[in-house]
C-alpha cells in the first residue's frame, strides 16, 4: 500500500485509489462538488479539489491523481485556497441565491463549501450573471432549475449507471450549456418514478421531483 | 414537442430512415449521421433525433447533447436565403459588427434567427477564410467581399428584382 | 524488409511514377499557351470561378487554343484572383497576372494570346527572370520565402495525383518504407521538428512515445480543425497539396506501428473536403494508401472526419471526444493520446502543417531541414498574415525572421501611410506585441518569451486606428462562446473577463477592473481544465502589459483612443467644408440620421446615429467634411431644424 504525507501526517492509501479519495477517507477534507466515489474517471470538471504536491508548480485536482508512494501532498496552501475561493465565487456568481425557497437549504454543497472556505454567499466584486430563468417543466417527474445547477454532471452519472443509458444529458455548450431532458415523455415513466436517483444525488436542488 | 414537418422533409425524413438502417450502429458514426440529416433538412428536427436515437440505442437526450455542442447542428429550419456574416479577426477589425447590425435592422430579426415567412435568417460565422476581401458576408453560397453598410442594402433589392423577374416569368408561361 | 523486398518496392514506385509522367505527358501540348488560375476558396471568394469561365468562353468565341490548368493557392490573397500565363510563342517569359476580374480575362485572351500584347499596365511580373519584364523573384514578398511545406502549393493541381507524383511526390513515403521504423522516428528527432499546432512539442518524442506503446492498433490523426478566426493555412494547403499531409500521416504511421488513419477536417471548408476525400481516393486506387502500400506488407487506411466547427475540438482529448461521438469536451490529461487515445488506443495527433513537413525531411535527410531556421525553432513558420497590411496572405519564411522583416519587407507594411500599432500573433490564445517588439525573431520560444505565442499561425496587423481594448474583448467573446462548458474558470470566468472588458469597452469601467482582469485571468490560467481555458486570458494579459495606456483612455477619460468603441466616438460635419446643396451622405445613411441645416448643409443627428462610418465613405475627398471624435461630447451643437425644409416633399 502506497504511503502519502498529507499536510505533515503520513497516511496509507489503498493503491490505484484517487488521492481525493484517500484524504477524504481518512477524514482529510478537500472542497470538491462533481466527484462520486464510483467514479473510474472523475470528470474534473468543478476545479474545486485542489491540492499541492511537492515537485509541481501549481495546485493540482486532486482527483486526477493516483496515489503513489512518497507523495508530499499540502491541502491548505494559499495557491489552494486562493484557486478553491475563485471557483466557488464564480459557481455563486450564477446561482440563484434565494435559500429560503430552495428546497435544498441547509444541506446544500455550496452553502457548505461557503463556510469551509469563508466565502459570503453573495460577493459584490463578482456580481450575479443569471440565465433566462426559464425553468425546465418537460419531464413528466423531474422540475430542472437552470440558474441553482452547478453542472458538476452527478445526475447523468447516476442515472447512466442505473439504468445503461441516461435520459438526462448535458445539452449545449459553455456558458449556455444546461441538463436537458429532451426526449423525455418517450421515456419509460414508471423507471424514472421508481427510481429518483439524479434528484438525490443532486447538491445543489436544481433537479427536483414533482411532487404529487 | 414534434417540429411541424413540411410534406417534402416528411418524405426526406423516410430517406433518412432507410440511409439508417443500411448504417452501422457503431457510435462513432452518430456525427456523421447528423451531418447527412442536416445535409438533407438543412437542421435537425425532432423527429429525426428520435430516429437517430432509437437506431444508436441512446436516448433522445444524449443524441441532443451530442448536436447541440456542435455549431454546424440547429434546431430551427433556416430561411430560403440564410445570410452569414463573417465575423474573424480580420472582418472584425474592419467592422464586421456593423455589417451584421445593418442585416439585423434591415431584417428585423438577431442573430439566429429566421424571419417569420421563413425566407432569410442570420448567422454569425468564424473565418470564411477571404481575409483580403474582409469584410465578408454571405447569401447562400455567394460570398460579398468588402462589405459596407450601403451594399447591404444592394443586395436586397437585388434578390427582390430576381423575385419579381422570377415571378414575370412564371405568370408568362 | 530484405535488400530484395527494398529493390521490389524501388520497381514499384518507379513504375508509378513513370506512368503518371506518360499521363501527364499525353496531356499538356507544349506548343499551346497554358493559362494558371488559383482556385482555393480565397480566389473563388474574390471571383475565380467567374474569371476561369470568362477564359473558357473567350477562348471558345475567338477559336483560340490554350490549356486551363487549375491550381491551387499560392498564398497571394491580396492579388487573387491569380492568373499565370505562360505564353511560349510570344517570347515573354510565364506572366503572374494579379486581381484578373472577368474583363481583364477577356482582354487577355485577346490582346495577349491573340495579338501577343502581354498588357504591360496589368502585369504583377514575370515567374522567371528575364530581360523584357521584372521577375516576382526580385520582390520581397517572393525572395524572402522559404517554402519547405508550401513548396508545390499554387504550383500543381491538387486534384490529380499525377501532378504530385511528378512533381516528386511520395518519394519520402519510398524512401520511409525501406527505413526501419526506429530510424524514421530517430530522422524527425534529429530534424528537431516542433508540432505547428501550437505549443511546439517534439514531434519525434511524441512518435517514440506511441511507437513505444504497446498496441496492437494504434491511430494516427491529421488535426485539420483550424478554428482560430484569422488563420487559414491549413484549409489552404489542404485546397493546393492534399497528398502532402497524407505523404506524411502515412510515414508517421509506419514509424509508430499505426494502421488506421484520420483526417479530421472542419465540415466549415466544403472544398478541402471534396479535394482531400479525392485525395485519399485516388491514392488507394494506386496502391500508395490502403493494404499493401507499394507492393509491401505495409497497410494504411486514411478516413477523412468532418469536424462540426466547435473550437474546442482542436484540442486533442475534445478531438477524439468528438470522432467518438461525443460532445467534444476535453478531458483531463494525462493520460495523454499517445497512451490512450482514440477507443483507448495510442494515438498520435499532429497538425496538418506538421505532417506536410515530413515527407521533405525524410527526402532530404534532417541535416537539410535543419540548415533552416533556428537552433531550438528549425525549418519554416507558415502566417496568414491578415488586417491592415499591403500584401495580406500566407507567408511561408523561415524561423528567425523577425517580426518587422516580415511585416515590413515581406507584407509590404502597413497602407495608407498609417503607423503600426500592433501585432497579434497566436489568434484568440496569443498576445498582442507593441512596436517595441519588431524584432523579435519569429520562433517558439522568443515569441512565447515576449507574452504571444506561435499558436496556429494567424497574424493580425493593426494600425493606429485599432483599440487594444476591443481586440481583446472581440477575442474574449469568441473564447468564451467556444468554450465547451465543462469546467468552472472557462465557463464562468470567461464570462466575467468579457463582461468586464465590455463595460470598459462601452465607457462604464470601474476603477479597479483592471486589477480584477488581472486577478481573474491568472486564476483561470491555474484553474483551467484545458488548454482552451489556459490560454484564453492570454489576449487579455499582454494588453494590459503593453497598452495599458488604451484601457486607462478608456476607464478615466471615457475616450477610445483608436476611435472605435462605437459608444465612445461620434460622428459629426465640419460645416466649413461641408458642401451647400450635397446629398452624398444622405442616401448612404442607414438610419436617415442625417439632416439639412438652415444653410442648406448636413449635420447628423446624435440620437438616430449608429456609427457606421457610411457617411465618411460617401462624402466626396475634396469636401472630407465628416468628422470621428472620441469622446462623444466633442461634436459641436448643430440643431435640426424643427420644420424640415423640404415638409411639402414629404
Amino acid at each position: 500500500m502506497p504511503t502519502i504525507t498529507v499536510n505533515g501526517q503520513s497516511i496509507e492509501a489503498q493503491s490505484g485509489m484517487s488521492l481525493l479519495q484517500a484524504c477524504l477517507e481518512k477524514g482529510i477534507f478537500i472542497p470538491n462538488l462533481c466527484y462520486l466515489k464510483a467514479m473510474t474517471e472523475p470528470p474534473a470538471s468543478c476545479r474545486l479539489c485542489f491540492v499541492e504536491i511537492e515537485g509541481q508548480p501549481d495546485p493540482v485536482a486532486a482527483c486526477t491523481i493516483t496515489v503513489a508512494d512518497g507523495l508530499v501532498v499540502s491541502t491548505d496552501t494559499s495557491a489552494v485556497r486562493q484557486l478553491q475561493r475563485t471557483a466557488l465565487q464564480l459557481l455563486l456568481s450564477v446561482h440563484d441565491i434565494d435559500c429560503k425557497n430552495c428546497p435544498a437549504n441547509k444541506q446544500c454543497a455550496l452553502q457548505d463549501l461557503a463556510k469551509f472556505l469563508k466565502v459570503p454567499l453573495k460577493n459584490k466584486p463578482t456580481e450575479t450573471y443569471l440565465r433566462e430563468p426559464a425553468i425546465d417543466e418537460t419531464h413528466p417527474h423531474l422540475t430542472y432549475y437552470p440558474n441553482r445547477c452547478i453542472l458538476c454532471g452527478k445526475c447523468i452519472y447516476v442515472c447512466q449507471t442505473r439504468h445503461g443509458q441516461s435520459s438526462l444529458s448535458f445539452a449545449k455548450r459553455g456558458f449556455d450549456t444546461v441538463i436537458s431532458f429532451y426526449g423525455a415523455l418517450e421515456i419509460d415513466q414508471q423507471a424514472c418514478d421508481d427510481c429518483q436517483q439524479c434528484a438525490q444525488v443532486c447538491p445543489v436542488g436544481a433537479l427536483v421531483m414533482k411532487s404529487g | 414537442m414534434n417540429d411541424v414537418l413540411t410534406s417534402e422533409e416528411k418524405a426526406i425524413l423516410a430517406d433518412i430512415q432507410q440511409y439508417l438502417s443500411e448504417s452501422k450502429r457503431d457510435r462513432s458514426r452518430l456525427i456523421p449521421v447528423l451531418q447527412y440529416i442536416q445535409a438533407r433538412l438543412a437542421y435537425i428536427p425532432y423527429q429525426s433525433i428520435a430516429l437517430v436515437a432509437a437506431h444508436f440505442n441512446l436516448a433522445p437526450a444524449e443524441v441532443y447533447g451530442v448536436a447541440s455542442f456542435y455549431n454546424q447542428f440547429r434546431f430551427n429550419p433556416p430561411g430560403k436565403y440564410p445570410v452569414k456574416v463573417c465575423l474573424g479577426t480580420a472582418c472584425h477589425v474592419k467592422g464586421a459588427d456593423i455589417i451584421l447590425e445593418n442585416f439585423e435592422r434591415k431584417l428585423e430579426i438577431k442573430e439566429g434567427e429566421t424571419t417569420p415567412d421563413r425566407e432569410f435568417s442570420i448567422e454569425r460565422v468564424a473565418c470564411v477564410g477571404c481575409c483580403a476581401l474582409a469584410p465578408v458576408a454571405l447569401l447562400g453560397e455567394s460570398v460579398h467581399g468588402n462589405m459596407a453598410p450601403s451594399k447591404v442594402e444592394g443586395i436586397f433589392t437585388r434578390i427582390q428584382v430576381e423575385k419579381e423577374m422570377e415571378a414575370r416569368q412564371k405568370s408568362e408561361k | 524488409m530484405t535488400v530484395a523486398n527494398h529493390q521490389a518496392l524501388k520497381a514499384v514506385f518507379q513504375r508509378i511514377r513513370e506512368q503518371a509522367d506518360q499521363r501527364k505527358t499525353a496531356d499538356t501540348d507544349g506548343a499551346v499557351p497554358k493559362i494558371t488560375i488559383g482556385m482555393a476558396t480565397c480566389g473563388i471568394a474574390a471571383g475565380a470561378i467567374e474569371t476561369k469561365q470568362t477564359f473558357e468562353q473567350a477562348l471558345a468565341e475567338r477559336r483560340v487554343e490554350a490549356q486551363i490548368y487549375t491550381v491551387g493557392c499560392i498564398g497571394h490573397c491580396y492579388a487573387e484572383p491569380v492568373v499565370i500565363i505562360d505564353h511560349p510563342d510570344s517570347g515573354f517569359a510565364p506572366i503572374f497576372y494579379h486581381n484578373v476580374t472577368a474583363g481583364k480575362a477577356k482582354m487577355l485572351v485577346r490582346q495577349f494570346l491573340i495579338e501577343g500584347d502581354p498588357c504591360f499596365e496589368h502585369i504583377y511580373g514575370a515567374m522567371e527572370t528575364n530581360e523584357m519584364i521584372p521577375s516576382v523573384t526580385e520582390f520581397d514578398r517572393f525572395n524572402q520565402e522559404v517554402r519547405v511545406v508550401m513548396e508545390k502549393c499554387g504550383h500543381i493541381n491538387p486534384e490529380e495525383i499525377d501532378d504530385y507524383l511528378v512533381s516528386g511526390g511520395y518519394s519520402g513515403l519510398a524512401q520511409a518504407l525501406q527505413m526501419a521504423p526506429e530510424d524514421i522516428v530517430a530522422a524527425i528527432q534529429h530534424a528537431g521538428l516542433r508540432g505547428r499546432g501550437g505549443a511546439g512539442f517534439s514531434t519525434g518524442r511524441k512518435w517514440a512515445l506511441a511507437r513505444e506503446a504497446e498496441s496492437l492498433e494504434k491511430v494516427v490523426i491529421c488535426n485539420a480543425d483550424e478554428g482560430d478566426p484569422g488563420a487559414y493555412m491549413d484549409r489552404t494547403i489542404i485546397e493546393s497539396n492534399p497528398h502532402q499531409v497524407l505523404e506524411g500521416m502515412a510515414i508517421c504511421a509506419r514509424a509508430v506501428g499505426a494502421h488506421q488513419g484520420i483526417i479530421y477536417v472542419r465540415a466549415e471548408y466544403p472544398l478541402a473536403v471534396k479535394i482531400m476525400t479525392r485525395a485519399i481516393a485516388q491514392a488507394e486506387t494506386m496502391g500508395i494508401l490502403g493494404r499493401h502500400i507499394f507492393e509491401t506488407d505495409f497497410n494504411f487506411r486514411i478516413k477523412l472526419f468532418q469536424g462540426s466547427g466547435a473550437f474546442v475540438c482542436g484540442e486533442e482529448t475534445g478531438m477524439i471526444r468528438s470522432i467518438e461521438g461525443y460532445r467534444g469536451m476535453p478531458q483531463h490529461r494525462p493520460p495523454y493520446p499517445v497512451v490512450n487515445g482514440l477507443k483507448g488506443q495510442p494515438t498520435v495527433i499532429n497538425n496538418v502543417k506538421t505532417l506536410a513537413c515530413v515527407p521533405p525531411i525524410i527526402e532530404k535527410g534532417y541535416s537539410w531541414f535543419r540548415s533552416i531556421g533556428t537552433e531550438e525553432s528549425p525549418g519554416t513558420a507558415i502566417f496568414s498574415v491578415v488586417g491592415d497590411v499591403v500584401h495580406a496572405g500566407l507567408v511561408e519564411i523561415p524561423m528567425g525572421v523577425t517580426l518587422r522583416e516580415l511585416i515590413f519587407d515581406i507584407c509590404g507594411g502597413i497602407p495608407n501611410q498609417k503607423a503600426f500599432k500592433a501585432v497579434q500573433i497566436g489568434g484568440p490564445s496569443g498576445g498582442c506585441l507593441p512596436a517595441a517588439f519588431l524584432d523579435t525573431p519569429i520562433d517558439f520560444d522568443s515569441l512565447t518569451q515576449a507574452g504571444a505565442m506561435m499558436g496556429s499561425g494567424g497574424m493580425v496587423v493593426m494600425d493606429e486606428d485599432t483599440c487594444v481594448a476591443d481586440v481583446s474583448r472581440y477575442f474574449l467573446d469568441f473564447t468564451q462562446n467556444e468554450s465547451c462548458g465543462k469546467c468552472t474558470f472557462c465557463r464562468i470566468g470567461t464570462r466575467h473577463l468579457l463582461d468586464i472588458l465590455e463595460r470598459i469597452t462601452k465607457g462604464e469601467g470601474q476603477d479597479d477592473d483592471l486589477q480584477r482582469l488581472q486577478d481573474l485571468s491568472l486564476d483561470i490560467k491555474k484553474g483551467s481544465l484545458c488548454g482552451l481555458g489556459k490560454t484564453a486570458p492570454n489576449p487579455i494579459l499582454t494588453s494590459i502589459r503593453y497598452f495599458k495606456e488604451d484601457y486607462d483612455a478608456h476607464l478615466k477619460e471615457g475616450r477610445c483612443p483608436g476611435l472605435v468603441c462605437r459608444p465612445l466616438i461620434a460622428y459629426y460635419i465640419d460645416l466649413d467644408k461641408c458642401a451647400r446643396g450635397c446629398d452624398a451622405c444622405v442616401g448612404c445613411c442607414p438610419t436617415n440620421a442625417v439632416f439639412t441645416t438652415s444653410t442648406r448643409k448636413k449635420g447628423i443627428d446624435q440620437q438616430l446615429c449608429v456609427k457606421c462610418g457610411e457617411c465618411v465613405v460617401a462624402c466626396p475627398p475634396e469636401y472630407d467634411a465628416v468628422r470621428k471624435v472620441s469622446p462623444p461630447h466633442l461634436v459641436p451643437a448643430i440643431e435640426r431644424p424643427a420644420q424640415p425644409e423640404n415638409a411639402e416633399d414629404a
